[in-house]
């Protein structure tokens, strides 16, 4: 008698594969239908489930390449990148990555950023909800050498850099505007999108490459000090005001003197 | 925590969020899928609402309590964090499994009936019920093939679980039909094998019918279409034996308009006020 370890081993090989040649002998027979088609019902509901759970994440995609298109990029996904849990928000974020070198979607150059974009939207709708931090309580902290301060950004934050307009694209697909891009053409120049959820919404907008680089520093958690510089202070510190005025921290520390 | 009164309620999904909110349907409570609302955001702010005007229960999909390897210790860790946070008066799962070789499978995969995966379900069950501190009822599948090793009858094996952990049955009786039609079982054996002491819940739903390559025939759970007349046959027997039970109707795919789902409902509230009360059939059977 097999072991339980056994026959679900076997039978996610068949639901990973499409090959139900190894829990087939596992499966009672009868003469109405064989094993294995039985074992593809489930494997049909294993795809079906999570192609519908990247059409959630992915509207603008489906949009752009179409219904039967999407399922079956989806599917050659799903078989190549199954989930590895139940919680299906955290699933799908390698699809852009998937897309880029999917080569039947080749020719929609901008296809993998509007992915890339569609997933930091999702992640930052669904993250863990969190009180943002208010600016006043900077002003508490007196004397100390603020360059010490360090941040933790709000859950919802998601930086991105994108190309190909893609967030122009996104855009105007979510209208149903897809006539405004008509004989557009995607300037391959790369941008940032600094996306997070103000309130219940989520709100993003494009910044430059300087600004980036700051705020990304700062949502990793490092000192100021370690990311002002006297050069560029002034436009440093209005990046750091501009988080705390939309809420892009939860909460600060000041770390010990090196 | 409200507990969930001995009447019909609905299965809430998102498509349903705004109407439940501008039209507060006349049911007994809302049931919605535990993983729908372990994140933040949009969601579970409208959950931590409604539930201030229904009894709530959560329902888990992924949580696996038939796997070898044991639960996934973040994803209890999840679905306890939504217990505590909404507080729901009924807590359930699925006899099944989901994980292995550590991809999740996205589906109630049937397990092997044998005393081995009793014990895995069991340890998994015992642990689930430690790690939230809540009774958790365990749902009956619907299924489509069954293992040659199999000893025990599903019927057994689910009461078995109940009685080794404490914890309760959620009866669905659109599982019952489908799985009995599918492998030529009596449901009647199936419902008079369960103790009423240990029914938490009832779930009744819609099925479909796929045509297979043999030209055979079998029923597909999809909970995408209005319950037939035999489930709801069955159902009157299921409630001549369990007393009135908390009944849920469940529909996940092709939605209807809320009302449809309120009118299903409004028939299963009226035949349940036709049962002996759960408290009666308990002290009869005492």
């Amino acid at each position: 008698m097999p072991t339980l370890r056994e026959v679900q081993a076997a039978v996610a090989q068949g639901m990973l594969t499409r090959d139900h040649s190894e829990a087939a002998p596992y499966v009672l027979e009868d003469a109405a239908i064989p094993p294995i088609e039985r074992l593809g019902i489930y494997r049909n509901t294993f795809v079906g489930t999570l192609v519908q759970a990247l059409r959630n994440t992915y509207p603008a995609v489906e949009r752009l390449v179409g219904g039967e298109f999407f399922e079956g990029a989806s599917a050659l996904f799903v078989g190549r990148h199954p989930p590895h849990g139940a919680y299906l928000n955290d699933y799908g974020g390698e699809f852009g990555d998937f897309l880029a070198d999917f080569a039947p979607a080749a020719s929609l150059a901008y296809l993998p950023d509007v992915a890339r974009l569609e997933w930091a939207l999702s992640c930052a709708a669904n993250a863990a909800d969190a009180p943002s931090l208010a600016a006043e309580a900077l002003t508490a902290l007196g004397d100390v050498d603020q360059g010490r301060i360090r941040f933790r950004a709000h859950p919802s934050v998601r930086l991105v850099r994108l190309a190909y307009d893609a967030d122009v694209i996104r855009q105007a697909v979510v209208r149903r505007d897809e006539e405004s891009f008509k004989g557009f053409t995607p300037d391959p120049q790369p941008f940032w999108v600094l996306a997070h959820r103000a309130g219940l919404e989520v709100v993003m907008r494009r910044i430059n490459e300087a600004d980036a680089a700051v705020s990304e520093a700062m949502f990793a958690g490092r000192q100021l000090q370690d990311i002002f510089t006297p050069e560029g202070m002034e436009a440093q510190v209005a990046v750091l005001a501009d988080h705390l005025a939309n809420g892009r921290f939860t909460s600060f520390e000041v770390a010990p003197p090196a | 925590m409200s507990p969930i009164p001995a009447t019909a309620g609905i299965g809430l999904r998102f498509q349903h969020h705004r109407a439940v909110a501008e039209t507060r349907p006349s049911v007994g409570w809302l049931e919605v899928h535990t993983e729908n609302y372990m994140g933040g955001g949009l969601p579970p702010d409208f959950l931590e609402r409604i539930r201030r005007d229904y009894p709530l229960s959560m329902h888990g999909v992924g949580l696996s309590l038939g796997s070898a390897d044991g639960l996934d210790d973040g994803h209890l860790d999840r679905v306890a964090a939504a217990i505590s946070r909404f507080e729901p008066g009924l807590v359930s799962e699925h006899l099944s499994w989901s994980v292995a070789e550590g991809a999740y499978l996205a589906d109630l995969l049937p397990l092997p009936l044998t005393e081995e995966a009793l014990s895995t379900v069991c340890a998994n069950v015992v642990r689930f019920q430690d790690r939230t501190g809540r009774r958790v009822l365990v749902e009956n599948p619907s299924s489509y093939l069954r293992f040659a090793h199999s000893t025990i009858p599903e019927w057994e094996f689910i009461a078995a679980i109940a009685k080794r952990t404490g914890c309760g049955i959620l009866c669905d009786v659109n599982n019952i039909f489908v799985s009995s039609s599918n492998h030529g079982w009596d449901p009647l054996v199936y419902l008079d094998a369960l103790d009423p002491g240990t029914v938490g819940e009832i779930h009744l739903a819609g099925h479909s019918l796929k045509t297979l390559s043999t030209g055979a025939v079998i029923r597909i759970d999809d909970h995408g279409s209005p319950i037939i007349p035999e489930v709801w046959d069955l159902y009157v027997e299921a409630i001549a034996r369990l007393g009135q039970v908390p009944t849920l109707i469940e529909r996940d795919n092709n939605v209807p308009a809320l009302e449809d789902l309120v009118a299903e409902a409004d028939h299963a509230a009226q035949i349940l006020t036709r049962a002996i009360p759960h408290d009666a059939l308990d002290a009869h059977a005492a």
